[in-house]
């Protein structure tokens, strides 16, 4: 398995076989993973924070750090590797945005993240079948081609299928 | 008579290796405030492993200077006085920060990683407080904050899925509570006594032992601790957390009264902390 491992902002599209797409310790991060059954092709970025306004000159340079030009971005990697893909022909599945133990709303950045992915979402017109998000853990969350299937861990526990 | 776990973990803090002279002197020296620069100059002169180290680092591509820096004074007012310690620091506890954590669950790097970025967001995170402290002493404290884990992860294999567990189901406040249930000691009280082998100034001490519950240092300490307090939360949400603890603590909302702060700024605040994240690091690797 070729593994396509994703820092925080990175995004990534493949239907390459054998291979997975894959990032780590998501915090309050959301990483949004957009699949394609038709095409076989799967991809994913790592939102850190939902609006490119709190910084739009990191936008520029990685617009897959902010949910709102983040979400654009991967739209236009999957369709420059498969060509242009409707919305009806897509998937989504989403997860992160895991918060402290009794965390105050100012701190809830992941609740943000989610919201704002979820608008974004429904606004293009792309089904979200799957969510594991919230709670208090840091995600690791990987994609395979192959099957499409999304593998969560997180330390100190089994891993787990979204 | 057996000695107790504690007891064992206490023996072993006390026959760590010290930090290295120039690094002890360094941290003393940033943790008055109104030190000199030529002081910190003159310790690293006659550091020469050290004097190396920050010239091969201000070259690095990663900083992409025009003109080389040959001369140590430059290298020092280029990087800044905080640059110039983590590296003092890092380098002479490589025993700490350099290696995987098992009973944390971490990687080699997870460790560093986390350390670095809470020094970044602390460092940061002082802009906002309601009356000024040293931005500079809150970088350092965030780069020591958690030397305790080191110790205690031995001490702990095998329990990172009873302690997320039992912190899920109740059966521990956090995991701090976790740690002290386990072994009658936790990180912070391990890195306190580590802090106090160091000799390490009374702050940063003050800081590694109320970083998780800042409301309880003593009032000249407070503030300070509230920011690495702030830094260690903010790394831990944007995913620079040191491993199975990652998330499984409580904020102390304490910090109200040290700090000002809008959901936006916190936004701001990770920004640019993963801005300044990426040029350190990279420059470090070079």
């Amino acid at each position: 398995m070729i593994d396509i491992i994703l820092g925080i902002g990175h995004l990534a599209a493949s239907n390459t076989p054998h291979t997975q797409i894959k990032t780590y310790a998501l915090g309050s991060c959301v990483a949004i993973i957009l699949l394609c059954p038709r095409m076989r092709s799967v991809g994913m970025v790592h939102v850190a924070l939902a609006e490119a306004q709190i910084n739009p000159s990191k936008a520029t340079t990685l617009p897959g750090y902010f949910a709102d030009t983040g979400l654009p971005a991967l739209l236009k990697e999957m369709s420059l590797l498969t060509g242009r893909l409707g919305p009806a022909e897509l998937y989504a599945k989403i997860t992160g945005g895991a918060s402290l133990i009794g965390t105050n709303d100012t701190f809830n950045i992941g609740q943000r993240n989610i919201r704002k992915i979820k608008e974004l979402l429904a606004s293009s017109g792309i089904r979200l079948v799957a969510e594991d998000v919230g709670g208090t853990i840091s995600r690791t969350v990987a994609v395979a081609t192959n099957t499409g299937e999304v593998e969560l861990s997180s330390p100190g526990r089994p891993n787990w299928k979204l | 008579m057996e000695q107790s776990v504690q007891d064992r973990i206490l023996e072993s803090i006390n026959q760590a290796p010290m930090l290295s002279p120039s690094a002890a002197r360094l941290l003393e020296l940033i943790a008055d405030a109104d030190h000199d620069l030529q002081d910190v100059l003159t310790i690293i002169r006659a550091d020469f492993t050290l004097t190396a180290r920050i010239l091969r680092v201000v070259n690095s591509a990663a900083l992409s200077l025009l003109q080389p820096v040959a001369s140590i004074d430059r290298a020092v007012t280029y990087l800044g006085e905080r640059y110039v310690v983590g590296l003092a620091v890092t380098d002479c506890a490589a025993a700490v920060y350099d290696r995987p954590l098992p009973g944390y669950d971490a990687d080699q790097q997870a460790m560093w990683r986390h350390h670095l970025y809470c020094a970044i967001v602390s460092r940061l995170v002082a802009r906002h407080a309601r009356r000024q402290i040293d931005a500079d002493v809150a970088f350092t404290g965030g780069l020591l904050h958690d030397i305790g884990k080191a110790i205690l992860s031995e001490y702990i294999k095998g329990t990172p899925e009873k302690f997320v567990g039992g912190i899920s189901d109740g059966a521990y406040r956090d995991y701090l509570d976790a740690e002290d249930q386990y072994l009658g000691i936790d990180h912070v009280q391990a890195g306190y006594s580590l802090a106090k082998h160091w000799r390490l100034p009374e702050v940063l001490q003050q800081i590694i032992l109320h970083h998780h519950n800042p409301s309880s240092a003593p009032e000249e300490y407070r503030a300070l601790a509230f920011a690495v307090h702030l830094g260690d939360i903010l790394s831990m949400m944007a995913g620079f957390q040191t491993g199975s603890d990652g998330l499984q603590y409580r904020i102390d909302e304490g910090y109200k009264d040290y700090f000002t702060l809008t959901p936006v700024d916190l936004e701001r605040l990770i920004s640019e902390a993963n801005i300044d994240f990426d040029k350190f690091q990279s420059s470090l690797n070079s």
